[in-house]
């Protein structure tokens, strides 16, 4: 297409206004912080980099934080991948509850997480006595035993809810085709599902790789002497004097551009080889009996309990009552609830407000976007691509420092509103709906929409009445992969929020730092709830089979 | 024709988000921020549900370094009306963002635990402590003076919070220097693990991940009162520290004559009681007798070490690197 006919699409106007407005809320906050902090680096120019490079403390943490995220990455896939296969492709004894456990992991903050494996593995843990008692010595958990056990754990999830989606989205007539060629079922699989699934798989790989690298919370529990980019990043930030901004900018811009070149690698793979399916019957689960249906199940709840222990600890510490930081296990209460509810229920409040507002907006952006970024490309798509994945490089932080410098005074001041909380959630969820909206796009062939377009319906209409349909169950996952990390959304709102508009984690962080754990509890609790309700609602009543639970 | 659709559905969630929760600013409510704990702030919060009629107290809750940057950064349209609390030496580095008040409380503080121009006074006073989880002794005695650290069993069983980070190390690791002198300090990291957090420094000690934690009276105490019997508290035989937590009039507050209704409130003697009683915080009140609400010892009774504020915040750059220095040499 030549430009002068570009311009005069739709598309391309519709890329243009949502490129102005990440430009606004994302690209102009993070200039303006990034200008500011040079500015306040008292003139030292780029020396920040000197003392980056001869400080061997900073290679280090480079160092570390790749290691980490490379065996974190690597044993989410492990755990994940064969998770999801098992859950999309058989049925088994149990499975519907181990197909939707693992989104509870997502809900647990992660802070009572990193408690919870101390209390098994820990210095004093249970299993670390239990162990020592019979002459077994097991590593210090702290450092890198522990940090790449908890993260495995907890991020699993991410690339097992990745993959299961691409797996049910995929045309099984194409492996029976395979099959029907002469190829064994099992290369079959190897060479028609693999290449179809993998971006997918990348695309959640990716973001474990991102949420390692930007985990502040259980590396700073578990860390022990394993410095790592997160934890200096942050204490060069909060360094009470404030007088480190240039080493706080520089660590900020090695993450960033740590994850960038990631994100470049991962595109090139993807981009090696695009595959374009369509959207037929999905595989039929396979119904497994007997020993192997047994080991199956038990390999899968084994790994679905040991994610659910955090959950454990906090439906356990909602209700066990507490003198001070001190709780009294065995002694019931329902008074850590009542609390939350009655004494002070705005937290959740603000919760469901913020988070669903979030959430309605993320979904109409990201759908708009990842069908402009796959299907409408214009000279502004390449553009429009790398900053919607932008906030995949920024830590939740950076970015709310950001937002707050920008919009304190002037034309356009959100400081003290709502708003900015809300604006905070859809750009840091941003490349989440994205990417997983466009993982379907991809397996869409242009044909249908050409074909509808060629019958005389407008290109718009077209998109709603074709595509928009192919990509509801991704919308769907979409969403509540949204919903799910915005409502348990710390890092970037604790910076933004102000009085009276605090949020169910930022309460939880405020108490746990305050040791006050069965308070904690309570609020971990309403948030289980009310992440998993719109789940079961989804799936139970409006019937959208997001998690393959049949 | 048909795009109209689409922006609109755009527009319409847009606009909605921006009218449901954008509730303006109440009048009647103050905005605190503070590095203090929940059970300091629900204390506060308890006692002003009845004493401070139509006034809600919102707290914004942070590190005390990233709350006054915050407050700098706002400074053009300050949210904040209270800032609280810090030490003095952290204070000074950000004068232009107080406003000078003459509580009528003045009276009852101490001299010693008020800025002469007024620019902060003090709600309460923190004392080091070693808090001691007695079954992770592992047959040792528990320690009683700064030296009986260095012991060599006691090695990476003591945890301290990062000085960098944490006020409260770096009150404790500077006085530990000023007392022992750079070779006492070498000997007292070459025993310790550092975190990063303060907080974990607790209840790493309550869990019996550590059988010592070099941390503030107060923080400590809350795990004896709350019935673990195992955790006891020392006062170093050869000193101890104290360091103040000071209280703050924000300049140009949103809500100036409710700030002031506030300040008042939590320096006045019901609520550092309840401070007290609640928290374990140590009034900067002189008309309030400490051991006989709560099983804390008296000042009078416990030896301090002085230090100088000022030349700790003077020196903190180089200090801080000392620190480190002694840290990677045990390593």
């Amino acid at each position: 297409m030549t430009l002068s006919r570009q311009i005069g699409s739709v598309w391309f106007w519709l890329t243009a206004s949502l490129l102005a407005l990440l430009s606004l809320f994302l690209l102009y906050p993070l200039a303006h912080m990034l200008a500011s902090s040079f500015a306040g680096g008292g003139g030292r120019g780029g020396s920040g980099w000197g003392i980056f490079l001869s400080d061997p403390k900073y290679l280090t943490a480079l160092g570390n934080t790749v290691l980490l995220g490379l065996s974190v990455t690597l044993g989410a896939a492990l755990i994940g991948v064969p998770l999801a296969y098992f859950a999309a492709r058989y049925s088994f004894p149990g499975k519907t509850l181990i197909a939707v456990l693992p989104l509870t992991t997502l809900v647990v903050p992660e802070v009572i997480a990193a408690q919870t494996w101390l209390m098994m593995f820990g210095n004093n843990g249970l299993i670390t006595r239990s162990l020592g008692d019979v002459g077994v010595s097991i590593p210090s958990f702290y450092g890198w035993f522990g940090l790449t056990a908890v993260m495995t754990f907890i991020y699993y999830t991410y690339v097992y809810i990745g993959t299961l989606a691409a797996i049910r989205g995929f045309d099984v007539q194409l492996e029976e085709a395979a099959q029907g060629l002469g190829t064994s079922p099992n290369t079959a699989r190897w060479k028609v599902l693999v290449p179809v699934v993998m971006p997918a798989v990348l695309a959640s790989c990716l973001l474990v790789f991102t949420l390692v690298v930007g985990n502040f919370a259980v590396a700073t529990i578990l860390g022990g002497r394993v410095a790592l980019l997160s934890v200096i990043t942050y204490q060069a930030f909060v360094s009470e004097m404030g007088s480190d901004p240039l080493m706080q900018s520089t660590l900020a811009s090695v993450s960033i551009g740590l994850v960038a070149a990631v994100l470049f690698l991962q595109r090139w793979i993807v981009s090696r080889g695009r595959y374009e399916i369509t959207m037929g019957r999905g595989a039929k689960p396979q119904r497994l009996k007997g020993v192997s249906a047994l080991l199956l199940a038990l390999a899968a709840s084994i790994v679905v309990i040991i994610s659910l222990l955090p959950l454990f600890t906090v439906i356990a510490g909602a209700f066990t009552r507490a003198r001070g930081p001190v709780m009294r296990w065995g002694e019931w209460t329902t008074l850590n609830m009542e609390r939350a509810f009655l004494n002070a229920p705005d937290p959740i409040i603000n919760t469901l407000i913020f988070a669903g507002s979030a959430t309605l907006i993320s979904v109409v952006v990201s759908t708009v976007a990842s069908y402009l970024i796959v299907k409408k490309r214009t000279v502004l798509t390449p553009a429009l691509d790398y900053i919607a994945s932008l906030p995949l490089a920024l830590s939740g932080t950076v970015l709310g420092i950001g937002l707050v410098m920008s919009f304190n005074t002037g034309w356009l001041t959100l400081t003290g509103t709502a708003m900015i909380i809300v604006i905070a959630y859809v750009i840091r969820r941003l490349p989440f709906g994205v990417r997983n909206a466009s993982s379907t796009l991809y397996n869409v062939p242009n044909s249908i929409e050409e074909a509808s377009i060629s019958l005389g319906v407008p290109p718009v209409q077209s998109f709603f009445k074709v595509v928009l349909p192919i990509m509801v169950p991704s919308i769907a996952a979409a969403a509540i992969l949204v919903w799910t990390t915005t409502v348990s959304e710390l890092s970037a709102s604790i910076v933004v929020y102000s009085g009276g508009k605090e949020t169910m984690p930022i309460q939880i962080f405020r108490l746990i730092d305050s040791n006050l754990m069965a308070q904690a509890s309570a609020y971990g609790l309403v948030l289980v709830v009310t992440i998993l309700l719109p789940i079961i609602i989804a799936t139970t009543i409006f019937k959208i089979d997001v998690f393959a639970s049949r | 024709m048909t795009i109209r659709v689409d922006r609109r559905t755009v527009l319409a969630g847009l606009a909605g988000a921006a009218a449901l929760p954008a509730f303006a600013q109440d009048p009647g409510s103050v905005t605190i921020y503070t590095s203090n704990n929940q059970q300091a702030v629900q204390a506060i919060t308890d006692e002003a549900r009845t004493k401070l009629s139509g006034l809600k107290l919102n707290f914004i809750t942070g590190g005390s370094g990233q709350l006054l940057r915050r407050m700098e950064a706002e400074a053009a349209r300050p949210q904040a009306d209270i800032f609280w609390s810090s030490s003095a030496n952290t204070l000074g580095a950000f004068k232009g963002l107080y406003e000078p008040y003459a509580s009528p409380q003045l009276s009852a503080i101490a001299p010693a635990l008020r800025d002469p121009a007024n620019l902060w006074t003090a709600s309460n006073l923190h004392v080091v402590v070693q808090m001691v989880n007695t079954n992770q002794l592992a047959g040792q005695p528990a320690p009683r003076t700064w030296t009986d650290l260095f012991n060599p069993a006691f090695k990476g069983k003591i945890i301290i919070a990062d000085p960098a980070n944490s006020s409260t190390a770096y009150t404790i690791l500077w006085g530990v220097r000023q007392m022992l002198g750079a070779d006492g300090l070498k000997k007292l990291a070459a025993n310790t693990i550092v975190t990063s957090a303060a907080a974990t420094v607790l209840r790493a000690v309550a869990q019996g991940e550590y059988a010592i934690g070099l941390t503030f009276e107060s923080n400590a105490y809350a795990y004896v009162a709350g019935g673990q019997r195992e955790i006891a508290l020392v006062y170093p035989s050869d000193g101890t520290f104290t360091s103040p937590e000071f209280l703050v009039l924000a300049k140009n507050a949103p809500n100036a004559a409710g700030a002031k209704r506030a300040f008042d409130h939590i320096i006045s003697k019901e609520v550092q009681t309840a401070l007290l009683e609640a928290a374990f915080r140590r009034p900067s009140r002189t008309d309030i007798d400490v051991a006989k609400i709560v099983k804390l010892p008296n000042m009078a009774d416990i030896k301090l070490f002085a230090i100088n504020e000022d030349e700790a915040a003077a020196k903190r750059t180089e200090f801080l690197a000392e620190w480190a220095a002694a840290v990677a040499a045990t390593r």
